[in-house]
């Protein structure tokens, strides 16, 4: 079967997934769950059903595995007629994740993993390697291998269940609201680590929620259904969010789609200021010099290991004598270089003058952000806002508001902490 | 950290374990004793000797036990294999009807389903077990349905959608989960059979029964009864003792 998968892959590489004309109409109902949707997924990207409760993503969802058979229309993987095809077959060549994950309580977390390769007649040396592999990729230890989805946390089986579904690499993975049932930090780190681990799999993903945030954050493209599963809009966030097609679209979205869009852009985007740094280990006229040369009211001190500790500003070294250690205020508002611009801000707004230090990976200075930097950032995002034909006057902007801030973060020019 | 973590608690459950395994065993035996002791202190006339011996009571005893195993091995078979296809979304409209006459099985009286098959067809053993599967059938029923259903539908659908077939979901996902209530359903039913078979004696299928009859007929009640009822009771515990170990070793572990 994943021969066949991957030959077929080299032969259509485009559409993954094509439905056409799908109705789906439950027994004892006059209204169809499901009407005439058609809709391409391009191999490799994220797509996302949302829309409002009963509105038939779901439905939809579960017919492409035909777990719900469709009444009429027809589904097509890589290129071939799956709605005839024999179901348990299709299923296997399609990864499943559902909210409450479903894991086999009877079952080790190694038996769970390994169900679709059994099925599909792996021996036990791959399968059991496949195991190690994909325990590795999701990160849970190795010495879960042999314990039951009752030891585990819900983030943990969580994990377990993408595990599970992608055991035997399948090129597609379907996922109703798979962090639905998880607390919102836990969700937000599974969320984090899904769309890393996407960057390498690059699966083609169907993804339900019912959340438009969640769907902003995880789509490469959204489609957002009204009621019968019927395309309301079917494009890529920033274009939802820039130019929505009509007030279903606009209402769904909800208020402030121009800060929406930030989390879509990345400090990594945009360009990042110089500041003057010291060592914790400089003398204080070094640091002082630094100030004076650069103009700056500031100067933030790294460690050893380039990890910013503290700003001192020239109020702080008046005295002789003091060690640079010693003085100043911790250096706090650190954002990684691949935060969002929306968590920026955050950091930055509870920050006292509005100004956030970016690091990479591994916590080593990478530059500063401040408020006008990333206004510069919403400007050029606005030519396209100002099409939208129900946009409000200029004035009443979110982001104009945000232009008031500037004065804060002009004086965090000099007092950036 | 995990053997350090685990050990307590496994060592504690361990002994529990073992009071819970060895403590009935135990008990039964000095009850059995006591039993021997009892009447071995009696001065025992010929009709009681007549009952009490090792010959008849082996005899009894062995025609209670494959009475109780062989009804409950065709309950088993019939009450679990009717309780899954009535779990199945086809039989959805069958289900009402069928549970209701295996109420009826056991809202009769046994001793009435009893006569009442002697009359129409015969006495002795295989009527007797009819009488008895008839009469437990519904707690196994009841408990396999019961157990099927309870699990998890999301286990079931994240099962179906990752390509098992109906075969493969109910035997390796819904009968292993459903085993812990279908067990305690079968312990229900291997008790009631028990305890039923004492009664076959009326119709001529011997067991443990009769010497309980005999004593009340003959007016030997400190003697004969006292061993009929004992060996009875004394019985229908070790049975249920089997059974609360088998419901131990086969549950599922993870559950």
């Amino acid at each position: 079967m994943t021969d066949r998968a991957a030959e077929e892959n080299t032969q259509n590489a485009e559409t993954m997934i094509r439905l056409e004309n799908l109705s789906k109409v439950f027994p004892a109902q006059d209204e169809a769950a499901v009407d005439d949707l058609s809709m391409e997924i391009y191999e490799g990207e994220i797509v996302v059903l949302v829309g409002p409760s009963g509105c038939g993503k779901t439905t939809t969802m579960k017919m492409i595995n035909r777990i719900i058979e469709p009444t009429s229309g027809r589904i097509f993987l890589q290129g071939e007629d799956v709605t005839k095809v024999n179901p348990d077959n299709l299923r296997r060549r399609i990864g499943y994740v559902i909210q409450q994950i479903g894991l086999f309580p009877h079952m080790t977390i190694a038996d769970n993993i390994a169900t679709v390769p059994r099925m599909l007649g792996w021996d036990t040396k791959r399968t059991s390697d496949r195991i190690d592999e994909l325990l590795e990729t999701v990160g849970i230890d190795l010495s879960y291998r042999d314990r039951y989805p009752k030891e585990l946390s819900g983030g943990q089986r969580q994990r377990i269940g993408v595990a599970r579904a992608m055991a035997a690499d399948p090129p597609v993975l379907l996922m109703d609201e798979p962090f639905g049932a998880i607390d919102p930090i836990t969700r937000d780190r599974l969320q984090d680590e899904f769309l890393r681990l996407q960057q390498e799999i690059r699966k083609t993903i169907v993804f339900v929620t019912h959340d438009i945030d969640e769907a902003i954050k995880m789509g490469d493209r959204i489609a957002i259904l009204k009621q019968q599963s019927k395309i309301a809009q079917y494009d890529t966030p920033e274009s939802i969010l820039t130019d929505p097609a009509d007030e279903f679209v606009q209402n769904f979205i909800g208020s402030g789609p121009s800060i929406k869009r930030l989390s879509l852009s990345r400090i990594s985007d945009i360009e990042t200021a110089d500041w003057p740094v010291a060592r914790l280990t400089d003398s204080q006229d070094e640091a002082r010099n630094k100030m004076q040369s650069s103009g700056k009211g500031y100067v933030l001190l790294l460690d050893d290991e380039d990890r910013p500790r503290r700003w001192v500003g020239t109020e702080d070294i008046k005295h002789d004598g003091v060690s640079l250690e010693e003085v100043g205020r911790p250096a706090v508002a650190i954002v990684e270089a691949d935060s969002n611009l929306y968590d920026t801000l955050d950091t930055m707004i509870t920050s006292y003058k509005g100004s956030a230090i970016i690091v990479d990976e591994g916590g080593r200075y990478q530059g500063v952000v401040d408020f006008t930097t990333v206004l510069e950032a919403i400007n050029t995002m606005r030519p396209h806002e100002q099409d939208r034909h129900m946009s409000p006057p200029e004035q009443e902007q979110p982001h104009e508001r945000t232009e008031r801030d500037p004065q804060a973060g002009g004086e965090g020019d000099d007092d950036p902490v | 950290m995990t053997i350090l973590y685990k050990d307590p608690a496994k060592v504690s459950g361990g002994a529990a374990r073992l009071l819970r395994y060895l403590g009935m065993p135990i008990f039964l035996g000095f009850a059995c004793l006591a039993l021997y002791l009892y009447i071995g202190s009696k001065d025992l006339d010929s009709i009681e000797r007549r009952s009490i011996n090792a010959n008849v009571i082996t005899a009894r005893l062995i025609e209670h036990i494959q009475l109780a195993a062989v009804s409950t091995v065709i309950v088993v078979v019939l009450a679990v294999g009717v309780g899954i296809l009535l779990t199945r979304p086809f039989a959805r409209r069958v289900t009402t009807p069928i549970v209701g006459i295996a109420n009826i099985g056991q809202a009769i009286p046994s001793i009435g389903l009893l006569a009442i098959l002697a009359v129409v067809w015969a006495g002795g053993f295989w009527p007797a077990v009819v009488a008895l599967v008839a009469y437990s059938f519904l707690s196994i029923l009841r408990n396999t349905m019961v157990g099927l259903q309870q699990v998890d539908s999301s286990t079931i659908e994240a099962a179906r959608g990752m390509g098992m077939t109906k075969r493969a979901v109910l035997f390796r996902i819904e009968m292993p989960l459903a085993v812990p209530i279908i067990l305690a359903g079968i312990r229900t039913a291997l008790i009631i059979n028990v305890g039923t078979a004492t009664l076959t004696t009326f119709t001529g299928a011997g067991t443990l029964g009769e010497l309980i009859n005999n004593a009340l007929r003959l007016g030997r009640e400190d003697t004969v009864l006292v061993v009929g009822s004992g060996l009875t009771a004394i019985l229908a515990l070790f049975i249920d003792w089997l059974a609360s170990v088998a419901e131990d070793v086969l549950r599922p572990k993870g559950l």
